[in-house]
């Protein structure tokens, strides 16, 4: 009987308080499983073998440490609200004479109870999903799958380490908790309002000063480049910003409500009121941190949906033919008109002897340079445009220079130039002047801005601002340019003006026979031989279908990750909601027992319980979606860094995940109100 | 008829398991006048408590009825019940049950609040209530801010404010200071005097010595009563220790 005294008390502690336990268990047992999941697919061979199955794997093994880190702070966040509720019996337990070492050994034996329970059933629900997620992974790449069941020791032995210090941490903790209280305190539960923080109203304006300052980043924002580098500190800004209003903005509109008397002494927000104001900086805590999970659902999972979703966009603005290849030529002789006749004439010869015959056949000289625009001119200096600052990467433009006949050539346009005249089109910038000076110092003047290039952006680099100029005659306009700042030009003084000849054609062949043609060309013009025959400094061709497995890997593998983190996150706030609706539940069921006293209905405590839940609940998800908004725009940004130019369906994603999750978390609060009525009411509702 | 009616109040409390059945209270009756002050006195397990809670509404009787101001409670209906409660009741309790969400002012507006009553109005009627029990000055703070009999004065505000026929209070001095006590007790009187009536359950012998009639429960039945006549709170003092002396040491009926 003794041998099990201490096993039983922890035993019935958990039993009792099961409705804290139990969905911490389930807490504890999901994240071993996500976890487990994780580790496996980040080791399995499977994924291994497969075509760009390594860089997933790279985003698996990231994400398993992000799942384990949240699984850490969270479990943390949930083991307190247990503490807090089994004080008051640890405080009997030592009045009755329990010294707090064997209050101790009965919480050590707690700990390992629900350790093995967690760890256990995690890993068998781990080890039974790890093939559905398995199976889902690889059908969202495309991949070939087989169907055994298979398990990863070490990714079980990796659960049981990473766990275990989580669960030696949180047993530390509660120690510390219970160390540093004494027998009366932790009897007594004699509640206090919380007073307002000091300074609230100058937190809340650094908080509206903060979110203001991030929505702005997010909203001004056009280069890509830049948008990566300020997303993560407008990320942090709105984090903090959030915890800073959620507080002290509820502490404020509390005191507002509070003095609107016709408001507030109104049946249904009389009581509701006073207790949101009663634990104000909690509810803002709590309320903050739904909301900022929220908002990393939907931005996870809009934007990963997105990728998925467009990436046939996006292998296409990559890849506007079948087969597609640049030659970056040595000199403006190798890139003359007649050489490229030549490069041409290698290719038609490719073709024949694989039977394809071309279409939609586009061959076009262009001259690149990055320049930083100063007023007109094309400033080429490396200095500055080698400055990848954020002020840096906002002003630096690709120029590329392309002759009229080619351009007439390429859009089937019939467009005429004078001498000095060129036309522009505009990838993501807007030129202001009237004129533009190229970096030798001729200027030219600006005829008129084209709304076409190709009928697809070939111009490809969706990333920086790209200007492309297009002149009267290649040769004789571009010519003196590349001589004199060409490859074999001081690039310490000047960014080097490339040449190239691109070219793209469909050829209506099957996907093997197309990435065997590029593969011919690949050859004809591969070797020394091959390219100084022509002058090439380098080449690349491709297919396009060889590289989808690339982008299926790719996109496939951060929406996959994009689901499993939703799905953490979500469960993490659907527990958050639940603990904070318990825990008030507990403590407001004396107020509303005195309130029934003192004669309010059972339908106004409904009515003021849902006035209160309501406030509660939609101010995150209220939340949440203005952070989206104002996010929209700089993550769009980020996706052309993705190839995804597809604005229109990133907005339809968004709302879509919006609605889901909204529909999702009206059920969640339905369930929990739900809870909370049950636990006020005396479970008599 | 008189302004409140107890009649053959019985109350049996049976375990859902059918098991033992325990009689709190057997044969009831007694009324009070308008404008009356009656302390209930009795020991722990007298059924005191349970009386006190089928006056309140709280607790349906077996059999017997009650009558306040002549309607039947068993005729209300269990929707209406909170707000017959809210509207003709004024309870004061041995814990003050004050909501510690509230300001002492919001507490004491509570039932008016839920009778939909505006703030103008509300607060006409606490001003001279707050003089009168010296809780102007702490209308603002927050119970766990006050003492004891500051919260009691509090909550017999909050008692007084709707002008309820009767006042139910349940062992009021029961968690105060004999300083509070004392000033509660005056306070209770004072109120009487202005016309409100007022049934106390109480166990202490000075609480009930300020009342105008006290009536001993012992065993689930009314078992004596004495009336003030013209003693002194001293002399009634003595008389109610002699009854109970009595009761305790299994004296017969008198």
């Amino acid at each position: 009987m003794k041998r099990y005294y201490y096993p039983r008390l922890a035993f019935d502690g958990i039993r009792k308080n099961k409705q804290m336990y139990v969905p911490y268990l389930l807490t504890c047992i999901g994240m071993v499983m996500m976890y487990y999941i994780m580790a496996f697919l980040k080791s399995s061979e499977m994924i291994f073998n497969m075509r760009g199955g390594r860089s997933i794997q790279a985003y698996l093994n990231l994400g398993s440490w992000v799942i384990l880190i949240f699984a850490c702070i969270f479990l943390f966040y949930t083991n307190s609200f247990l503490i807090k509720r089994r004080m008051k019996e640890f405080g009997l337990y030592n009045i009755l004479g329990m010294q707090k070492k064997n209050i101790a050994r009965i919480l050590l034996w707690e700990s390992i109870g629900i350790y093995v329970v967690s760890l256990g059933l995690g890993l068998l629900f781990g080890i039974a999903f790890s093939k559905l997620f398995e199976l889902g992974l690889l059908n969202l790449l495309n991949a070939k799958v087989d169907y055994m069941l298979s398990l990863s020791l070490h990714a079980i032995l990796a659960s049981m380490a990473g766990f275990l210090v989580i669960f030696f941490l949180l047993y530390l903790n509660t120690l510390r908790r219970i160390h540093f209280s004494t027998a009366i305190s932790l009897l007594k539960t004699e509640n206090t309002g919380e007073k307002a923080p000091k300074g609230n109203l100058l937190i809340a304006l650094l908080g509206l000063m903060l979110l203001g300052g991030a929505y702005y980043i997010a909203v001004t924002i056009k280069e890509p480049l830049a948008a990566v580098m300020l997303f993560f500190v407008a990320v942090i800004m709105v984090i903090v910003a959030t915890y800073m209003l959620m507080i002290s903005g509820s502490v404020v509109l509390c005191r507002l409500l509070r003095k609107n008397k016709r408001y507030y002494y109104k049946p249904q927000h009389f009581v509701s009121v006073s207790s949101m104001a009663y634990r104000m900086k909690r509810n803002g805590a709590g309320l903050a941190s739904i909301c900022i999970l929220a908002t990393m659902v939907l931005v996870m999972l809009s934007s990963t949906a997105s990728l998925f979703l467009g990436q046939e966009d996006s292998l296409r603005n990559l890849y506007p033919r079948e087969l597609v290849g640049k030659f970056t030529m040595e000199n403006m002789e190798a890139v003359s008109k007649e050489n490229c006749a030549k490069l041409c004439a290698k290719l038609d010869e490719a073709c024949s002897e694989s039977g394809a015959e071309k279409r939609n056949f586009f061959g076009y000289r262009r001259a690149a340079v990055t320049v930083l625009f100063q007023g007109d001119f094309m400033n080429t200096d490396p200095e500055l445009t080698g400055d990848f600052s954020l002020e840096g990467v906002k002003n630096i433009t690709n120029v590329f220079f392309v002759g009229l006949e080619d351009y007439n050539a390429v859009t089937g346009d019939t467009r005429v130039l004078g001498e000095n005249e060129v036309l522009l089109y505009e990838e993501r910038m807007d030129y202001p002047e009237k004129t533009v000076t190229f970096p030798n110092h001729v200027t030219y003047q600006v005829k008129e801005k084209v709304d076409q290039f190709m009928d697809r952006n070939v111009a490809g680099e969706l990333v920086i601002p790209t200007l492309i100029v297009i002149v009267p005659d290649f040769d004789e306009d571009i010519g003196p340019l590349v001589d004199a700042y060409g490859r074999y030009s001081d690039h310490t003084k000047y960014e080097p003006v490339s040449v190239s000849w691109n070219y793209g054609f469909d050829t209506g062949l099957t996907t093997e026979q197309q990435i065997e043609l590029n593969e011919t060309i690949y050859e004809k013009f591969h070797g020394p031989e091959g390219e100084s025959e022509f002058g090439i400094h380098y080449f690349s061709v491709d297919a396009r279908e060889g590289e989808r497995a690339d982008f299926y890997s790719i996109y496939g593998g951060l929406f996959f990750l994009g689901i499993v983190l939703s799905v953490v996150f979500l469960t993490a706030a659907v527990l958050i909601i639940y603990y904070k609706q318990i825990s008030e539940g507990f403590e407001d069921y004396a107020r509303f027992e005195i309130m029934q006293k003192v004669g309010m209905t059972k339908k106004e405590i409904r009515k003021s319980i849902n006035s209160q839940l309501l406030t509660v609940f939609f101010l995150p998800l209220l939340g949440a979606g203005i952070h989206m908004l104002f996010a929209f725009q700089i993550i769009d940004r980020i996706l052309l860094l993705f190839e995804l130019n597809n604005t229109l369906l990133f907005a339809g994603v968004c709302l879509l995940c919006f609605i889901v999750f909204g529909v999702f978390y009206a059920v969640v609060y339905r369930r929990t109100s739900k809870v909370y009525y049950n636990i006020v009411s005396g479970g008599r509702a | 008829m008189s302004y409140l009616e107890v009649k053959n109040l019985k109350k049996v409390y049976s375990s859902h398991k059918g098991g033992t059945a325990v009689e709190a209270l057997k044969n009831v009756n007694f009324s009070v006048e308008q404008g009356e002050y009656v302390a209930i006195m009795g020991e722990s397990g007298s059924g005191k408590s349970t009386l006190l809670n089928i006056l309140a509404a709280l607790d349906k009787p077996t059999a017997g009825s009650v009558r306040l101001d002549g309607r039947n409670f068993a005729e209300i209906r269990e929707a209406e019940v909170a707000v017959y409660r809210r509207d003709n009741l004024g309870f004061v309790f041995q814990e003050f049950n004050l909501l510690d969400t509230f300001t002492l002012e919001d507490n004491i507006y509570l039932p008016l609040v839920l009778a939909g009553k505006r703030y103008p109005e509300m607060n006409g009627l606490l001003e001279p209530i707050a003089k009168k029990l010296g809780i102007a000055d702490i209308l603002k703070k927050y119970p766990y801010e006050v003492s004891g009999g500051q919260k009691q004065r509090a909550a017999v505000a909050r008692a007084i404010i709707t002008s309820p026929k009767i006042i139910l209070a349940d062992e009021p001095t029961g968690a105060l200071d004999s300083r509070s006590t004392d000033e509660l007790l005056r306070l209770f009187s004072e109120i009487n005097e202005a016309g409100q009536t007022i049934l106390m359950v109480t166990h202490s012998v000075k609480a009930a010595s300020s009342a105008n009639r006290v009536l001993f429960i012992k065993d689930g039945e009314v078992f004596h009563q004495l009336y003030r006549g013209q003693d002194s709170n001293e002399q009634l003092y003595s008389k109610i220790s002699e009854t109970l002396t009595l009761l305790a040491t299994g004296g017969e009926r008198a």
